[in-house]
C-alpha cells in the first residue's frame, strides 16, 4: 500500500473537497422568500383559479442565479433551475398546459400563444415557414387535432402573394365550423413600394384550400412628422370570437436636438367580423387610452383600460349592440400616488388585475372583480411571508397573469 | 483490474512531483494577488477619504465594499486558472510523446507488459482526470485560506462577506469547472473523458502513421465532432424540432457514449497493431 500513498492522497483530497463543496452547496442554499396572497376583502375562492408569474431580485445580495417564480393562492413556487429543468425547458404556462395534455401535437411547435386555437373539440396551431435557401418563399403550416379521436390533420399552404413580403407573422388563429382564419401582420415591399397590413386568409379544413383572403387595414409606419401602428387586440386563446378589433394609433413625432418626443394623435379603434368582413369604426367619446397596452378584447366585450393617476379607468363596450357600459374605476394602491402599469386579464367576465412591481416601499394588489360591472370581488395584497427583518432590499416584478 | 491501477499509480507518480510544483506555484500567485488586490484597495479608501475629507461611515456609504470575488476578477486569479488548464491540456499530449522521448523509448517497455494494452490508454486518461480533478479541489481547499489572508488585511468593516459557495456561483469560470449540481459536475467531466479520448486517438493514429496519421487524427476528430452536434443538426433542420428539449439531451448521451466506445475500439485497434516504436 506504501507505495501507493500519493495516488491515495490525492484522490481523499478530491473526495473531500468537492464532496464538501456540494454539502455546503446543499445545505446552505440560501432560500429566496416565499410570498402569498394575503385578501384584504371579498371571497378568497376567486384566485384559486390565478397564477401569477414573476420575478424575484435579492438586490443586498450579489446572488446574480436565476429567481423565476409562480404565485398563486397555494402560495410560491420557485422555478427549479437545476441542470435538468434547464434541458426540460421552461415553456410559458398555457404552452406548457397544452404539452403536457398533447405530446405528440406539441412536437416542433413555437412557443407563442398567438398561433394556437383551443376549443372543446378542437387544437389548432398556424405558423409561417419560411425557406432557408430561397428568399420570400413563405408558406402556412397549419396542423389540427381533432380531440374525439385524436387525429392530427396537417399540410402546408403558400402565402399568396408571398414574393412581394419582407416578413409576415401570424397574430391570430381562429376556427368557425369548417374554417380556419388566419391573422397575420405583413411586411410588404413591392416596387418601391413599402407599407405593412393586416391580413385575414380563410381557409378550409376539409378540402385544405385557401377560400380567399384580404387586407384588413394597409399603413405605412413612417410618415413625414408622424408615425402610425395598427395593434390587434389580444384575446384568450380558447375563445372564438367573430369580430377582430384593431387599434390605430397616429403619433406625432418633433425631434430636436436632443431628443425625440412622440405625443398620440389619433386613436381609432375598428371592429372586423371574420364572417361578413365588414368592418366598422368604434366611437366611444371621451376615451383617450395612453398606454393602450391593457386594453382586452373577451367574447363580445372590450375593455378599454387607461392609468388616471391611481385609479385603473374601465370602460366596457358591447359590440353586439354597439353601446358602452358603465365606466368604472379600481383603485390601486402605489408608492406616493404614482403607480406602475398593472398586468390584467379577463377570464369568464372576471378581470384580474396585479401590480406589475412591488418592494418594502410599494405594495402589490392583487385584484379580481366582475369585468362589466366593475364590483370588487376579492381585493389582496401580495405578502412576504415569515419575518421580514432581511426583506428590505428586494424587488418582485410581475409580468403575466394565468388563469386556469 | 490489478494492472490497470499499478498503471495508473505509475502514470500519477511520474507527474505527481511536477504536479505539486504546479499547485504551489498556483497557489503563491493567489497568495500575492490577494496582498496586491486588498493593500490596492486599502490605499484607495485612504485616499478618497483623505482627498475628500469622508469619515469611515460616509465612505461606506458611497463605495463599495471590497469582497472576494473583486480579487478573484483580477489577472492574478483569472492568469493562475488559465494557467492550470492550459498545463493540464499540454500534458494531455506530453503524456504520450515523453514515453517516445530519451535514450531508451520507454513505450517500448509499456507495451511488453504482460497486460491488455488498452490499460495503457485506460491509465493515461484516469491521470488527466485525477489531474483535473485535483486542480479543482485544491483550488477549493486554497479559497477559504485566501479569504482568511484578505480578512487578515482589510479591516472587517470594510468587506463584504461571501462563502465560497457564492464565489463559485459568481465567477463564471468557476462555475464552469465545479458546477452547481453533482449531475452537472459528472456531465461536463465526462465530456472532458470524451474529448480526451478523441485526442489520444488522434495522437495514436499520429504516432501510427506519421504525418498521414496528422491528418487522419484531424480527420477522425473532425468526424467525432460532427457526429456529436448531429442530432442537434438533423432535429432542427430536418425535423422541425420533433424532439422535446429532453429527448435531445438523452439522445446526446447516447451519442456521446457511441463516439466515446468508437474512440477506445480505435484506440485499441493502433495500439495492438499499428503502433510503431
Amino acid at each position: 500500500m506504501k507505495k501507493y500513498w500519493k495516488f491515495t492522497a490525492i484522490i481523499i483530497v478530491i473526495v473531500l473537497s468537492i464532496g464538501t463543496f456540494y454539502v455546503n452547496a446543499s445545505t446552505s442554499a440560501e432560500q429566496s422568500p416565499t410570498f402569498h396572497i394575503n385578501a384584504l376583502s371579498g371571497d378568497e375562492k376567486e384566485i384559486t383559479p390565478l397564477i401569477m408569474k414573476g420575478y424575484y431580485i435579492d438586490i443586498s445580495s450579489m446572488n446574480i442565479g436565476n429567481s423565476n417564480l409562480a404565485i398563486s393562492a397555494k402560495g410560491t413556487t420557485y422555478q427549479s433551475n437545476s441542470f435538468l429543468d434547464q434541458f426540460v425547458g421552461n415553456p410559458p404556462t398555457v404552452i406548457k398546459r397544452l404539452q403536457e395534455k398533447n405530446r405528440t401535437f406539441m412536437r416542433g411547435k413555437n412557443y407563442s400563444e398567438d398561433l394556437f386555437f383551443e376549443n372543446k373539440q378542437l387544437l389548432a396551431y398556424a405558423d409561417v415557414e419560411s425557406s432557408p435557401v430561397k428568399s420570400r418563399n413563405y408558406k402556412f403550416d397549419i396542423s389540427v387535432l381533432t380531440k374525439e379521436d385524436d387525429t392530427i390533420n396537417s399540410f402546408k399552404l403558400d402565402v399568396p402573394e408571398g414574393k412581394e413580403m419582407d416578413y409576415l407573422l401570424v397574430e391570430d388563429v381562429q376556427i368557425n365550423e369548417d374554417k380556419l382564419y388566419l391573422i397575420t401582420h405583413n411586411f410588404i415591399s413591392n416596387s418601391g413600394k413599402q407599407y405593412e397590413e393586416k391580413h385575414i386568409y380563410t381557409i378550409d379544413l376539409s378540402t385544405k384550400k385557401m377560400i380567399d383572403h384580404e387586407a384588413i387595414i394597409q399603413f405605412s409606419r413612417r410618415q413625414k412628422h408622424t408615425t402610425i401602428d395598427v395593434q390587434l387586440v389580444r384575446t384568450s386563446l380558447t375563445k372564438t370570437s367573430e369580430h377582430l378589433i384593431l387599434l390605430k394609433t397616429e403619433n406625432k413625432v418633433s425631434e430636436n436636438m436632443e431628443s425625440t418626443s412622440d405625443e398620440v394623435v389619433i386613436q381609432e379603434i375598428s371592429s372586423y367580423n371574420i364572417q361578413t368582413k365588414e368592418k366598422e369604426t368604434i366611437n366611444i367619446p371621451g376615451l383617450h387610452l395612453g398606454g393602450n397596452r391593457l386594453s382586452f378584447f373577451d367574447d363580445s366585450t372590450i375593455y378599454f383600460m387607461m392609468l388616471d393617476g391611481q385609479n385603473l379607468l374601465v370602460t366596457p363596450y358591447l359590440l353586439g349592440d354597439d353601446t358602452v357600459g358603465q365606466p368604472y374605476n379600481i383603485q390601486l394602491s402605489g408608492e406616493k400616488g404614482t403607480v406602475s402599469e398593472p398586468i390584467t386579464i379577463v377570464k369568464d367576465g372576471k378581470l384580474y388585475i396585479a401590480s406589475s412591481q412591488m418592494n418594502a416601499d410599494i405594495n402589490a394588489d392583487v385584484i379580481v372583480a366582475d369585468a362589466y360591472t366593475g364590483k370588487t370581488l376579492f381585493k389582496g395584497q401580495v405578502a412576504v411571508d415569515g419575518s421580514s427583518k432581511d426583506n428590505e432590499n428586494f424587488d418582485l416584478s410581475l409580468f403575466d397573469l394565468f388563469v386556469k | 483490474m490489478k494492472n490497470y491501477m499499478k498503471l495508473v499509480n505509475f502514470e500519477f507518480n511520474r507527474i505527481a512531483k511536477l504536479f505539486a510544483v504546479l499547485l504551489g506555484v498556483t497557489f503563491v500567485i493567489q497568495i500575492v494577488g490577494v496582498i496586491v488586490q486588498s493593500r490596492y484597495y486599502l490605499n484607495m479608501a485612504n485616499e478618497i477619504m483623505y482627498e475628500g475629507m469622508l469619515s469611515k461611515s460616509q465612505f461606506l456609504e458611497n463605495y463599495d465594499k471590497i469582497s472576494f470575488s473583486q480579487i478573484m476578477n483580477s489577472m492574478w486569479f483569472l492568469g493562475s486558472i488559465w494557467f492550470c488548464v492550459a498545463a493540464v491540456v499540454f500534458y494531455i499530449f506530453i503524456i504520450w510523446y515523453r514515453d517516445w522521448i530519451g535514450k531508451n523509448t520507454f513505450i517500448y517497455r509499456l507495451l511488453m507488459l504482460p497486460t491488455t494494452r488498452l490499460n495503457i490508454l485506460f491509465a493515461k486518461i484516469t491521470t488527466i482526470l485525477i489531474m483535473t480533478l485535483g486542480v479543482v479541489a485544491i483550488q477549493l481547499i486554497m479559497l477559504p485560506i485566501e479569504t482568511l489572508l484578505m480578512k487578515a488585511i482589510v479591516p472587517k468593516e470594510f468587506i463584504r462577506d461571501i462563502s465560497v459557495n457564492e464565489i463559485v456561483t459568481i465567477m463564471p469560470e468557476f462555475s464552469f469547472i465545479i458546477p452547481n449540481s453533482p449531475i452537472e459536475l459528472v456531465l461536463i467531466y465526462g465530456a472532458g473523458v470524451l474529448a480526451v479520448s478523441i485526442l489520444f486517438t488522434a495522437i495514436l493514429m499520429e504516432r501510427s502513421f506519421k504525418w498521414k496519421g496528422i491528418l487522419g487524427g484531424l480527420i477522425y476528430s473532425a468526424v467525432a465532432v460532427g457526429l456529436m452536434i448531429s442530432p442537434l443538426l438533423i432535429n432542427e433542420f430536418f425535423l422541425n424540432g420533433f424532439f422535446y428539449k429532453i429527448e435531445m439531451f438523452v439522445l446526446e448521451i447516447i451519442m456521446g457514449f457511441l463516439v466515446l466506445a468508437g474512440s477506445i475500439w480505435t484506440c485499441r485497434f493502433l495500439l495492438m497493431k499499428k503502433i510503431t516504436v
